[in-house]
């Protein structure tokens, strides 16, 4: 199988040229037919997140094609080479195999087990198949890396657990409120961390979100945003009433919500509450946590469990990677049973071919033969065939590598003369069609 | 065939907790299955016992196999419908623990009560059950909303965290399983005082509707239970009492169902020992 893995991630090149040789911004299908056509590869497919750039592309001529393809990136980007050729990793048949189920896995991800790798990877796939760039070997490659991305997510807990505050925070809501449709949020304080968690449960389908901030120019910015409102920030405790999940992160240097305000608001209400305190110092006092509909979360609270996940995570590599071993191992294998394909077909065509001639050589002998015997004349050659053809067949797909099955395929072709029986095949599909033999 | 059965609810009761603990899909789908094939086996018993005594088996035992196999369907109902299998292993456990409780307690004979004779009995029976099982799922569901209740509040983040359900989901399961069990228990209680009523002036000399009044601990027991789940019913809707106090209740309240179920009939002897 001649695969070759060209591209930049995280762990070969700084993010400066990463960004560089990014082609997930602009038009990823484009970008392979453009590579399918300067290069001359017949397949190839460009998968590019913000951790990596990387080439995928299957040619008889891989030390060309390698060439070819460092130009394309360079001149695709206009990025002179010397720039990014240190940074580039090249990896070819069985390693570039593993390295996409690797990276399919989520265990190339800077954040070993993320989830969204493996929509990657098939978005990848997709638009190269879109624009006709793929071809059997990279089907079934990539096919076949689906599969284990699946996999490796089923069986073991590589993705389980968030890794990040902001994540948690968001997991934690989903045990608490279950579906967060409809779940109005308050922020307190518009900082970078605020952002990032009003917009994680933004993306989880929260109904409104008001912001109120000291400074109200602050507020109606991340109200934009996240398509939120700006409360003035006097309006900030008679909103912790209205709300099912409140966010902190002020700069406050003492409390703004104390437990007399929140008792205050909780009073007439039955559902919970769930603050989540990201400042520090605390903007919300402890004793808030104590009310028996609040569940009250602080930055170290979040940050723990974070660094739990992440262990547990990191225990599940091993057992991750010892999936990709195998399936690796079972691609390969099914790889070089599919390239004795056609050494199979042509030693099956030539038996036969032989077998058609020399009944049509007998046909005026034959002429006398009943119709049942001429049917277990047709059964028994047949049967001879199948049986003779059988071991050869399971032996060539048993081959251990490539080498090995070309020497084996040379032989076959000089012991039986196959290429010449080949190109007169036409000849030997007529008799057999006379026959009525079988292939 | 009891033997089987037993057997069958063991068999799932170990599968739902191998479930529970490793989270496996395939484990699930076995649990399930075992469950629905000892529902099945069960309903074959009960119709045989039936047919043999020419009347719904109306011993204690008896009736304690009937509420096992009412609150095993009840939770396959559930179960899939909402897909959530994470009450199992706890229904199971009390579906086995009272399965084998009538393999192990000594039965009496079934009496051929003419009072019993009765399309009311049916319909006072039935509908207790089903509001029992009600009430156990209820129970159940205010159990584990407590565990997870509990980590949540506490920070700790654990075992129980990671396989229960949302508190929201709990309790508004929680909150349907009450008010159906409650409409249950209603009729049940209504259908048996009219029946018995009516019963009274048939047969006159019959010592045990002479004696069902209050003061009969079954009957005692039965109109605290509808007090606490009126109460139960009352207090989420005008006074917020959901969540954690909603879960207590229902947990409490099943407490009280068992004892009325089980001690009471076992241990005393009551207007209702027919």
């Amino acid at each position: 199988m001649n695969l070759l893995l060209i591209g930049v991630s995280h762990r070969t090149a700084p993010v400066e040229l990463r960004e560089k040789l990014d082609f997930s911004s602009g038009d990823v299908g484009a970008a392979v037919q453009e590579l399918a056509a300067r290069a001359s590869v017949p397949e190839c497919v460009v998968l590019s997140t913000c951790n990596r750039s990387e080439l995928y592309v299957a040619n008889d001529d891989l030390d060309r094609t390698r060439r070819e393809v460092i130009d394309f990136l360079g001149q695709f980007h206009g990025v002179p080479q010397q720039l990014f050729a240190p940074h580039l990793f090249a990896l070819e048949g069985r390693d570039a195999v593993a390295h996409l189920f690797r990276v399919a896995a989520g265990l190339e991800s800077a954040i070993v087990g993320e989830p969204q790798i493996l929509g990657q990877v098939k978005d990848a796939f997709h638009s190269a198949a879109e624009r006709h760039c793929t071809g059997p070997i990279l089907r079934s490659l990539f096919d076949r890396s689906f599969f284990v991305g699946k996999r490796v997510r089923s069986e073991t807990a590589l993705g389980e657990g968030a890794v990040s505050v902001s994540f948690e925070a968001v997991a934690i809501a989903r045990k608490i409120f279950d579906r967060l449709d409809g779940r109005r949020v308050l922020v307190v304080g518009a900082g970078d961390i605020s952002t990032l968690t009003a917009q994680h449960l933004r993306a989880g389908g929260v109904g409104e979100i008001l912001i109120a901030s000291r400074t109200a120019a602050h507020a109606q910015a991340l109200a934009e945003q996240v398509n939120g409102f700006a409360v003035p920030w006097t309006e900030m405790i008679p909103a912790l009433g209205t709300a099912d999940i409140v966010i902190t992160a002020t700069g406050a240097s003492r409390p703004i919500i104390t437990r007399a305000h929140v008792e205050a608001v909780t009073r007439r209400r039955s559902g919970p509450l769930y603050i989540i305190d990201l400042a520090v110092p605390r903007d919300v006092e402890p004793s808030v946590g104590d009310i028996e509909q609040v569940f009250l979360y602080n930055i170290d609270d979040l940050q723990k469990f974070v660094q739990k996940n992440l262990s547990s995570r990191s225990a599940e590599i091993e057992l991750a990677e010892a999936i990709v071993d195998e399936e690796v191992v079972r691609f390969l294998a099914r790889q070089r049973s599919l390239s004795a394909v056609p050494a199979i077909k042509a030693l099956r065509k030539h038996f036969y071919a032989v077998r058609d001639s020399e009944l049509l050589r007998l046909e005026g002998k034959l002429a006398a033969l009943s119709p049942e015997h001429r049917e277990l004349l047709e059964r028994f050659t047949h049967l001879m065939l199948e049986k003779l053809l059988h071991e050869p067949t399971v032996q060539l797909k048993a081959l251990p590598d490539q080498e090995t099955q070309a020497t084996y395929t040379e032989a076959l072709n000089r012991l039986f003369r196959l290429s010449e029986i080949e190109s007169d095949s036409s000849d030997a599909s007529g008799a057999r069609a006379k026959t009525g033999g079988r292939n | 065939m009891n033997f089987l059965l037993l057997a069958l609810y063991a068999g799932a009761a170990i599968t739902y907790g191998l479930h529970f603990a490793r989270r496996e899909p395939s484990a699930g789908r076995t649990a399930t299955t075992l469950l629905m094939v000892a529902v099945l086996v069960h309903t074959f018993v009960i119709a045989t016992q039936t047919m043999e005594a020419g009347q719904f088996p109306s011993t204690n035992t008896a009736a304690v196999s009937a509420f096992v196999w009412v609150l095993a369907l009840s939770y396959l109902y559930v179960e899939v419908t909402t897909n959530e299998r994470a009450m199992g292993v706890f229904i199971l456990a009390i579906v086995f623990g009272l399965q084998l409780m009538t393999a192990l307690l000594p039965d009496m004979e079934t009496s051929h009560n003419q009072v019993l004779h009765s399309a009311w009995f049916g319909v006072h029976v039935a509908s207790l059950l089903f509001a029992y099982a009600s009430f156990g799922l209820a129970g159940v569901l205010g159990l584990i909303y407590v565990l997870q209740f509990k980590e949540i509040k506490k920070k700790q983040l654990g075992y129980f965290y990671t396989r229960l359900p949302s508190l929201q989901t709990l309790d508004a399961m929680n909150s349907r399983a009450v008010a159906i069990g409650w409409t249950l228990l209603t009729i049940g209680v209504v259908v048996g005082v009219v029946w018995a009523g009516q019963a009274r002036e048939e047969f006159v000399d019959n010592k045990n509707l002479a004696a069902m009044s209050l003061g009969d601990p079954k009957v005692f027991i039965s109109v605290v239970t509808w007090a606490v789940y009126s109460f139960a019913l009352l207090s989420r809707r005008m006074m917020g009492w959901t969540g954690r106090r909603a879960a207590l209740l229902s947990a409490s309240g099943f407490g009280i169902v068992l004892l009325n179920f089980l001690a009471v009939s076992y241990l005393l002897k009551t207007s209702h020992s027919f």
